[in-house]
Formats: structure tokens, sequence, C-alpha cells
């Protein structure tokens, strides 16, 4: 008998959207939680004009992103502001174990959907707030995506070459981050609920909790005052440490000594006696000390040869070396291939719509992609059917009524 | 009263997954450090306190082990084994990130556990997961970040791809093991079940690259490196812009939620002078089909990204931001270190938390919760612990070792 999903019991009504939000629920999804995810018929989840785009046309369905984030829920059409959607809205919460919502601070409120109102409807829910800089403050009322809190909070100041301006860290970096803390709030509130029978509300800044990923760099200013820059590819213990060119475009090698031993083991990698004899070179002080020195060396040798063959040739040797993959490489990748990281979906209008697989292997009970994300509205007949047990004549007036858009 | 209260976790991870017990333990389980005699190795990784290697003054050890306790146990050996399988009978989790393969040759390996514990829930946090061709890779950050896909996302187009200069590759795997931690939890009040987890940093990190790992199998094309921005074909998008004093990230584009933004700070722009109607009333919603189909050239382009720029150097990043608040334009600074710790709006919302270390004298602002839990706020409730701090308050009032033992485990070096 296959073993049921972790999560086959947990309901969500779902009013994330773009990527921090529905990244969130994805993953909760995966492990089994049956999502509904509200849209809105007029103001497009911006998820959905975004890269990487199936076919590589920009179509409604056709963003990589979105399907990516939304992948095993279920769609509804909903405008909010229309009278004969609050019920709707109403009968999910009190669907639902919990409510989760993405929009900058106050929206929910003038909807009438604040957890004070929603709990009114259901005592016990938990609602989950996510948002750039939390529910409170003078920044409160930011709007705006994941690069703007990476900016806010440090990352992008810390991304890039100390000689020049920030390169910055890519794309919407706190929306990688915020994602496994929402997801690890909700199951907790969720284990609290179950021993207590108590809900609560939960205001998540992807800011506050992204912060947690400079932990080493915000304590060295609390305790020693220093203010940490960018290293570019440095690292303050090991040398040498860096992204070497290999041949071909825009082709390179990531290789690591993590101490004297990785050393001596790339130095004979690389046939390279000169630099395994040379004392200077023996400690990793002295590596860190002429570190320009020994990376011109390892480029010269890495410029001519192929990154893979590199790679295969350094790992044999026991050196950490991995080539910088892009997506090509990553979906031919052997490894990410065997943990079945590519999962190919199934979609009403596109065919194949490959997606990421769930990212934690559970031996007993593993997580699995049930469904390609919807359409806009693709499950309204499913939602108010099946989930809310609606009559025809009543989804039927819905419908009249505009509440889907 | 703390949300995981009333669980205990045994926290044997090396240096790569020490988030995972953290965040347990922020919300309020009983995380047992188990370290190897000495301390864990990663206590040698700084910053240090004052700058002075120590093993209990490591920043990089205060940063993801707080509100953990600590014990020593040399896991090599049968004496060790065998108080750790005491410890496993009335465990609920236990984390550990070691190469693959290596407790199994212990015989502490899952299998082995189970039988001690079937309720156990076992992590093994590894760079690329327990099997596979690359399972015995050796690895670090930057690997990981390489294999996984977002390094070749960032970085100056003329520049080899580079890493955020804080490692970031076991946080990620971390994070996502304490999810699938608590998932097979949930399921575990059902079942009365535990089960191995099995995490792949290389997968995790696959998150940091927006989903574009995705493009190949999609038939996208592949965005290219470009300072402070990203470049789609041959269209430059910048992320980054300049201020008088610094930088702004500034979301610059269009289509039908974000077009709307875009027409508002154009509308500002042209009332402050810094371009004409014409420019200020391009369509910002059809633009990037526009940009996209050739019907507005690239040249075109450029020069509006020239206009915006001017306006923002024009301003320092405070008046940017306030310009933002004031009317929802979509800036925010680009911040050091020192304006995040010193910013008003983390105060006004009290989330530094000072940290008392006794033993120093001193207290220290640490990041704080993750998350405002209305009915069970985290709270910070012990420092880092210091190498085997606990080994008394566990071994003898907790397992009920009598001292004589306990000094003689010390004495043979197994605590």
């Amino acid at each position: 008998m296959p073993n049921e999903l972790p999560l086959k019991d947990v309901k969500i009504c779902d009013f994330m959207w773009v990527m921090a939000g529905p990244a969130s629920t994805r993953i909760l999804a995966d492990y089994g939680a049956t999502v509904v995810r509200i849209e809105s018929p007029t103001r497009v989840d911006t998820a959905r004009t975004l890269q990487p785009y199936h076919g590589n046309q920009l179509t409604p369905d056709s963003s990589g992103l979105f399907a990516n984030c939304n992948a095993g829920k279920f769609g509804i059409s909903l405008n909010l502001g229309n009278p004969a959607a609050r019920g709707i809205v109403h009968d999910l919460v009190r669907w639902a174990d919990v409510v989760t919502e993405s929009f900058s601070p106050k929206a929910m409120r003038a909807w009438g959907f604040d957890y004070e109102s929603l709990r009114m409807v259901n005592p016990t829910v938990i609602m989950l707030s996510s948002c750039l800089m939390g529910q409170t403050g003078p920044l409160a009322k930011i709007a705006g995506f994941g690069n703007m809190a990476a900016a806010i909070s440090g990352f992008t100041n810390l991304t890039g070459w100390p000689d020049r301006p920030p390169s910055g860290v890519f794309g919407a970096y706190t929306d990688y981050v915020a994602p496994r803390f929402t997801a690890v709030a909700i199951l907790a509130a969720l284990d609290h609920r179950l021993r207590t029978g108590q809900g609560q509300y939960i205001d998540q800044s992807q800011a506050e909790c992204a912060i947690h990923f400079l932990g080493p760099a915000i304590l060295d200013y609390t305790v020693n005052g220093r203010v940490d820059g960018r290293v570019g590819n440095s690292d303050p213990a090991f040398a040498p440490h860096g992204v070497y060119p290999a041949a071909g475009d825009d082709n390179w090698v990531a290789i690591v000594c993590r101490d004297d031993d990785d050393w001596r083991r790339l130095c004979a990698a690389m046939n390279n006696e000169d630099l395994a004899s040379d004392s200077r070179y023996a400690s990793a002080a002295g590596r860190l000390e002429h570190r320009d020195a020994i990376d011109s060396s390892i480029a010269k040798w890495s410029r001519a040869l192929d990154r893979g063959a590199i790679e295969s040739r350094l790992q044999t040797h026991g050196v950490p070396a991995h080539q910088v993959q892009n997506s090509a490489d990553a979906y031919a990748d052997p490894q990410f291939q065997h943990r079945g990281h590519f999962v190919a979906l199934d979609h009403p209008s596109l065919g194949k719509f490959t997606v990421e697989g769930p990212r934690a292997k559970l031996s007993r009970t593993p997580a699995t992609v049930r469904r390609a994300a919807p359409s806009l509205g693709q499950d309204n007949q499913h939602v108010l059917e099946k989930i809310l047990g609606y009559d025809e004549t009543r989804i039927t007036e819905l419908v009249a009524s505009g509440a889907l858009g | 009263m703390s949300v995981l209260s009333p669980y205990r976790v045994l926290d044997l991870t090396t240096e790569r997954g020490l988030l995972c017990g953290q965040v347990l333990a922020d919300l309020g389980a009983d995380v047992i450090k188990v370290e190897p005699v000495g301390g864990s190795s990663a206590r040698s990784i700084g910053p240090f306190y004052k700058d002075a290697p120590h093993p209990d003054r490591s920043l990089y050890w205060w940063a993801y082990n707080r509100n953990k306790r600590s014990i020593t146990l040399d896991l090599e050996r049968d004496a060790g084994r065998d108080l750790l399988l005491r410890l496993v009978e009335s465990a609920d989790f236990l984390i550990e990130s070691h190469n693959p393969g290596y407790l199994a040759q212990h015989s502490l390996g899952f299998a082995d556990l189970a039988k001690v514990n079937p309720a156990l829930i076992y992590v093994s946090i590894t760079p690329f997961g327990q099997d596979g061709p690359k399972a015995n890779y050796a690895d670090s950050d930057l690997i990981i970040m390489a294999a996984g896909g977002p390094l070749i996302l960032a970085g100056d187009a003329d520049r080899p791809p580079v890493r955020l200069s804080i490692p970031q590759a076991y946080l990620h795997a971390s994070a996502d093991a304490a999810v699938a931690a608590l998932a097979a939890h949930h399921e575990r009040v059902r079942s009365a079940l535990g089960q191995h987890i099995d995490v792949s940093a290389q997968q995790s990190v696959a998150m940091a690259t927006q989903s574009n790992i995705l493009g190949a199998a999609l038939g996208s094309v592949e965005p290219r490196r470009m300072s402070g921005g990203v470049k789609m074909g041959p269209i430059e998008i910048p992320l980054v812009w300049p201020a008088s004093d610094g930088f702004v990230a500034m979301t610059f584009l269009f289509g039908s939620a974000l077009g709307v933004f875009t027409a508002r700070l154009m509308h500002f722009i042209c009332e402050q002078g810094f371009c004409d109607e014409a420019t200020r009333d391009k369509d910002w919603i059809a633009y990037g089909e526009q940009l996209f189909s050739g019907a507005e050239p690239l040249s075109e382009f450029d020069r509006v990204k020239q206009v915006v720029r001017n306006f923002t150097r024009s301003r320092t990043k405070a008046e940017l931001l306030e310009l933002a608040v004031e009317h929802g334009f979509l800036i925010t600074p680009v911040t050091t270190v020192e304006e995040v710790v010193e910013s008003q709006q983390f105060a006004s919302r009290d989330y530094f938390q000072n940290v008392a270390h006794p033993e120093l004298g001193e207290s220290f602002r640490y990041p704080g919760q993750f998350a405002k839990f209305s009915a069970t706020p985290i709270q910070y409730r012990r420092r880092p612990p210091t190498v085997g701090e606990h080994n008394s308050e566990i071994y003898r009032d907790e397992l009920g070792l009598s001292e004589r033992e306990i000094a003689e485990l010390t004495r043979a070096g197994i605590i």
C-alpha cells in the first residue's frame, strides 16, 4: 500500500502571489497539502510575466517561474472587491486550516479579510502574512519585490568585487530564503494547534527572516564593529578559492582548497611541480598572501581545458571543483538527474511542462508534484462544487455576478 | 509557551547544517548539539570575538547555535556510541551533515537508529545527497553554488561569475531540511513512525536561480550576468541604480502589474524636469513586449535608462527611500551591514535582540525572530553554548549517570 503524503489532511487558502509566498505553499503542496490558490482575474500575477518562458514565448501560462511556484495547487479566480466573492472567501476560510497572504499591509484589511475578521469566520484558523518589511514600522508600506528586500537587508552590497560597484546578488534573493521560513512557521503553528486547539496570526518580514543568512556578518558588526564588504570570490580562510576560465565561451570552473592536503592534491592534478615545491605556498597563510599569483597560475592551466574534464580530474584527486553550471548544464547534470530534480508535468495546453522536483527526499512518505500549475481560474468549478459543495444553481449565479472575473 | 517545546532534537551536524537545528530551537525544541570532544569544527570558523580565535568565540558558531545546549561525545568509540543510543531513545529528531555513509560505518545510520527508536526522524544534509554519481564529491560553499545554478547568474560581464561574500549553500539546505523535518513530524502524529530525510545542498541552492534553472528544459533563453542587473537576450535590465551617495535597488519593469509603477515613477521624473512628456507617456504596460519585438529600439531604451539614471543620481539613498514611501515607488537603498543593524525599521519592530554572554560580561545584538507568532512568540532563551557546557546537566541529571561514571568517561576522552 502506498504511504500517504505527510500533509494530506492540511488545507490552505492561499492569497499569496508573485514569488516568495507561492514558493512556500508549493513546498507544502508537494508534501500533500490541498492548496487553493486565489488569483485576481484583472491584476495579473507578476510571476506570470517573468522568465524563463516555455517555448521562449510569453503567454499567460508560459512562465516557468509561475509554473514552478504553483505546481500542485488548485487555482480559482476571484474579484476580491466583488461583494459576491466575499461569501466564497468566507467559505474557503471556514474550510481551511491555514490562510496565507503576501499583499502589502492593509490590503487584506481593506477587503475585510484581516486576521481579526477571519477568525470570526474560523476561530482556530492560522493566518500568515508575508511581506517585504513586516506588517508594522515606518517602511511597512514599501511594496515591491525580493530584489528590493535583498538590497535593504544587505545582500546586494555583499555581492561583487571590492574595486567595483555591487554586482548584486541575482534577482529577488529574499524570495529564495523566505519561503522556507514561511513553510516552517506554518507547520510549527499547525503542530501547536493540534496540541492546543489554538490558531494564531504570524507576521513574517521577508527581510527579517533573510537576515539570518547574513548572521556572521551581522555579528561581526555588532560584536567587533567591523562592516564587511564584498570580496569577489575570495575566502578569509581558504586559498586558492575562485572561479577560473575554461575552454569555450563564458565557461568557468570553481576550484577550492580547504587545507594543505587539497593544495598538494591540486598541484599533483595540475602536474605542476613548481607550485607544489614553492615553500611560500605550503601553508594557507602563505597562499592567502600570494593568492593573486596562484590564481594566475591556475587560470593559465585551466584556460585551454574542458571544464567538465577539469571537474572530473580534480574531483578524482579529491579537490573540491565543479564546472559553473547554467540551465543546460544543470539539465544534463548526472547528479541532478539521479535526484530526479527535473519533473515533466502534463500541462492542459502546453504539452509537457518541466518544473523542479521536491527538494528533500523522505524515505517513507516521499513528496510528489501532483499537477501542473493552474491556468487562471482553471479550477473554479472544482473548488466551488467539490471543495465547497455549492450546487449548480449557486455556481451559475456566482459566474453571472462577475465574482469569478 | 513555545511551539515545539515538547520535542527533543539531537544535532550532530558539522559546520554544514547548523541552521536547521537553530530554527527548531528558536521554535522552542530542546536541541542538544552533540560535538566531538574538543568541540565542533564549526567553532574554528571566523570571524571571532575581538579577532582572537577561540572555540567559544566564533561568530559563525554564535550565529547558528542560539537556543541549543551542548554536550561532547566521541561517536567513533563504543562507549560514546552507546551513550548516543540512550539519547536517541528519547529523541524526536536527529540532524546530521556528515559525508554519506560516515555514520552508518559507525553503526549510527538511519537503519541502526530506527531499531532503537522507530519514531525517530533522521535528517541528513549533504552536498549532493546520499547517493548518485557526485555523492562523494569534495565540496565547499563555492562548489555547491557552481553546481546548483546560482553562481553563473551573478557578477560583472567582464569578470568571472561571483558568489555572495557570505557563504549561503548550507543555509539553503538547512532551511529545506527544517521544513522537511516538520512535514515528516506532521505525518508521524498519525503513523507514530519516523523516517529518513535526505537533503542535497545542490538541489536546495537551485532555488536561488529564480527558476532560471528550468531554462534549457523549457527551451528558454539563458540569462547572462551583468553588474547590477540581468541581460535577457540583447536587453539589459538594470536592478541596481546609482544614487548620489551610493546605490538603490529599483524595479523598473513593465507589464500589467509593474508597468503601473513605472508610469507613476516616470510622471514624477517628468515633473522634476528630467524628461519630456513623450518619454513620460510611453506605454509602460506594453513596453516589455515592444522591446522584445523590436518595435521599441534598444537605443531608445538606453536613452530612457539614462534619463532615469540622471534622476536617481540627483538624490541620496534616503531621499529616494522617502519618495518611495510617499509615492509608492519600487525603490529601496542598497545598504551596508551597519545600515541594516542601525535601521529605524528594524528598531521599530524590536528585531535585533540583545543576547547576554555572561562569560564575557557583555551583551550583543543578534538577528531576531524570523517571524512574529501572536500566540507562541519566538524566545531567545540561551546564548550559543560553550564546548560541552551541558555535559553534567544532560549526562548526570537527565541520563542519570553517576559522578564516577562521568569522571571515567571524561578520563577516557569519550566526553
